[in-house]
């Protein structure tokens, strides 16, 4: 693979130590943890998604000129493989007798079902013979306690956004790219910190073109915040914060109306389910009241209903991960609606000639094709060909499906 | 143009007060006011297909003979948007002056029910601005949705549903210059399936005439049958075995297939609730949610969220709640 085909996030990732941005304090410390090793034999770097955790520890390899050894989450760690591989690692020296710096990338992914994975990770700490990094999202979970008191710990942080948009514009003078300043300040600030996926974005908006990715970074967003809405209207205790939940969306309340209906049949059952369909139903009636008498106090009824209500609906609340469905019915109905539009032509014509509403011919629909596949009605109507062969394409149907061809003379 | 309609509804509308079938005292009273030539505003309520178009239609004919059309406006409250435009249509057909002897034109203003109160309002206005050049004459399912103030500017006239007598001797007419072949037990079964509606069973007959001219009552059950939103009785079924997302899909394909409105498919819901394999005092339960939400839709309400809310009643319904 030619360096242009890999993604920017590997082209770019940081050789040497002082190429780190961001992170000065953080490597400090490391630099101590090796000089005075092996006081601590395993050192833990804990941080949030892309500040430079795995970075930090090749770029390191690199200049204390060390060979890498690393496991990721890819990898099974269960006891049985971790005394299989990691083991002989910690104590055996290199292929070129050089130093070594054992990596276990990613421990948050170390699962229950990696049986025992843990405590032999702790057990290869007290026997190795070279130093360890572990990398983690979050070093807090009780699960790492015993872990955390084996190792010296370093925070890494968020970077901030100018570090990020400064990182950006290095990358695209690298690859002579130019890109609107406004863009890439929507990815650094979007990024929250996390280089890897402003790389990542970086990366979209140069193939697809800034901004159709500007459009879709905002799609994404409105869908990231509407999860999170029903999430917490779904499943979180039912109480005062919830009422104001949807005081801090931008979005319109009707789209979010439609998200709701859409998706609690994906959380709710039997009674549950029921008593949200009432609280929606209700909700809706008040919508419904606002707009007729534009009466606009309702609203805090009907947003009242459709959160606290929604949410009140069941006290046994579940943990699962739900993928919500984007509302499809709107959609349905257009496209429905395209289809109907030779229907609709042809019954405004009927309904010109018969003294009636278009709402009332309506209630023919079943009976119209019958009628109107007759040569001189469609004469009298002035119905084109294409609505003809609608009539009388339906009116086969008809008779098909009801078995009116029975009732036929020869 | 409709003279020669070949649409029978249009074909065998009447054409005179004494062609009209059942509403004697009304055709009455209208022969009267229409004698005079000087009608007042008026009211006409009662069910669909009771005759009110038609009668409306006789009155501007024997008013203006041939010049009817020029004379005439026929609006539908439920196809115009807004009062804005009825109001606009109002004052740029008054403002021209009468044809023929006949000092004021008629503006007939079909379904005024389907108005809003504002509207409804606006539409008092409207009246006594234009009384000097127009006659209107309103007509509605139920006089209970029209303003006072409207019903008090105006002459009711309440329109029963017609009688078998009165639906049989238009059938007989249609029959004979149709030449078809009718008996009565097939017309004692379009009138059943009819519910006083004139049209419904006129439109039914040439439905069933486009098949064979011999109209059996075993054609016309069979049209009526297929002609019910029948999926219906799945989309429950499906609800009561707890399956809510193949009720809802369900729902929603029945309804858009055929643009089947809210309200006519909660009908068919009420009706089959009886039919259905559960306990009687759940029916009765289901039949007042049934009403509950035939209300909110009535009242503006999404029909769509609505439905919903009453199919998940009938899932809680299939697990004996």
């Amino acid at each position: 693979m030619t360096n242009k085909q890999l993604p920017l996030i590997e082209k770019y990732r940081v050789k040497r130590l002082e190429d780190i941005k961001g992170q000065d304090l953080a490597i400090q410390d490391i630099k101590t943890f090796f000089k005075a090793f092996p006081r601590k034999k395993a050192l833990i770097l804990n941080g949030p998604a892309g500040t430079g955790k795995t970075s930090v520890t090749i770029a390191l390899a690199k200049e204390l000129n060390l060979e890498l050894f690393e496991l990721n989450a890819s990898d099974l760690r269960n006891r049985a493989k971790l005394e299989e591989i990691l083991k002989p690692a910690t104590l055996q020296s290199s292929l070129f007798n050089k130093g070594k710096i054992i990596l276990m990338d990613e421990a948050d992914g170390i699962t229950a079902s990696d049986r025992g994975g843990l405590p032999e990770l702790i057990a290869v700490i007290e026997k190795t013979h070279f130093p360890i990094i572990i990398t983690a999202n979050d070093i807090w979970q009780q699960k790492f306690s015993l872990l955390r008191q084996k190792c010296q710990l370093v925070n890494l942080k968020e970077l901030k956004d100018s570090t990020i948009l400064e990182i950006l514009k290095s990358v695209l003078q690298k690859e002579n790219k130019t890109i609107k300043l406004e863009t890439i300040q929507t990815i650094a600030k979007k990024s929250r910190g996390d280089v890897r996926s402003a790389l990542n974005d970086l990366e979209a908006a140069l193939s697809v073109g800034e901004d159709e990715f500007i459009s879709e970074l905002y799609e994404r967003e409105k869908e990231e915040s509407i999860f999170n809405l029903l999430k917490v209207v779904f499943q979180a205790p039912t109480d005062k914060k919830i009422i104001d939940i949807y005081n801090s969306t931008e979005m319109q309340i009707d789209e979010i109306m439609l998200w709701v209906e859409e998706n609690i049949p994906k959380e709710y059952s039997g009674k549950a389910l029921y008593k949200a369909f009432e609280s929606l139903s209700k909700a809706d009636v008040f919508k419904g009241r606002i707009y007729r008498q534009q009466y606009w106090r309702f609203l805090v009824y009907q947003n009242f209903l459709l959160s606290a209500g929604i949410s009140s609906a069941t006290k046994l609340k579940s943990n699962k991960f739900t993928q919500y469905l984007r509302p499809s019915r709107i959609l349905k109905i257009w496209m429905s609606n395209q289809k109907n539009a030779k229907k609709k032509s042809i019954i405004e014509k009927y309904s010109q000639q018969t003294h009636m509403s278009k709402k009332k011919a309506q209630k023919y629909n079943f009976f119209l094709p019958l009628i109107l596949n007759n040569t001189n009605i469609q004469k009298q109507l002035d119905i084109d060909e294409k609505e003809q062969e609608y009539i009388q394409e339906k009116a086969g149907a008809i008779i098909v499906s009801a078995g009116l061809n029975r009732f036929r003379e020869n | 143009m409709e003279e020669n309609s070949n649409i029978w509804t249009e074909k065998y509308r009447p054409k005179k007060f004494e062609e009209v079938v059942g509403q004697e005292d009304i055709i009455k009273k209208v022969i009267n006011l229409t004698k005079s030539l000087n009608i007042p505003h008026m009211l006409f309520a009662g069910p669909a297909g009771t005759g009110k178009s038609t009668l409306a239609l006789i009155v501007v004919k024997e008013l203006y003979g041939i010049h009817w059309k020029e004379n005439y406006l026929e609006l539908n409250a439920s196809d115009e948007r807004g009062i804005d435009i009825v109001r606009q249509k109002v004052k740029d057909f008054a403002r021209t002056k009468p044809l023929g002897n006949t000092p004021f034109k008629v503006i007939f203003l079909d379904e005024a029910d389907a108005l809003t109160r504002e509207a409804q309002q606006a539409l008092r206005r409207t009246m006594e601005n234009f009384t000097s050049t127009c006659r209107f004459i309103l007509s509605c399912n139920y006089s209970s949705k029209i303003l006072d103030p409207i019903q008090s500017r105006c002459v009711v006239f309440r329109f029963k549903m017609l009688e078998k007598k009165d639906i049989e001797k238009r059938i007989k007419i249609i029959a004979e210059r149709e030449n078809l072949q009718i008996d009565p037990k097939t017309i004692e079964a379009l009138y059943e399936d009819s519910e006083g509606d004139c049209r419904r069973v006129i439109n039914l007959l040439q439905a069933a005439a486009s098949i064979s001219p011999t109209i059996s009552e075993e054609l016309i059950n069979t049209l009526i049958s297929a002609a019910k939103p029948g999926d219906i009785k799945i989309v429950l079924e499906y609800a009561l075995s707890g399956d809510f997302l193949k009720a809802k899909e369900k729902l929603l394909e029945v309804m858009l297939k055929e643009s089947v409105a809210g309200t006519d498919i909660i009908k068919s819901i009420q009706k089959e609730i009886w039919n259905l394999q559960i306990d009687n005092e759940l029916k009765v339960k289901l039949t007042e949610k049934t009403g509950e939400i035939e209300f909110r839709m009535v009242e503006g309400s999404d029909e769509f969220i609505q439905l919903q809310a009453l199919l998940a009643s009938f899932v809680m319904a299939g697990r004996g709640m």
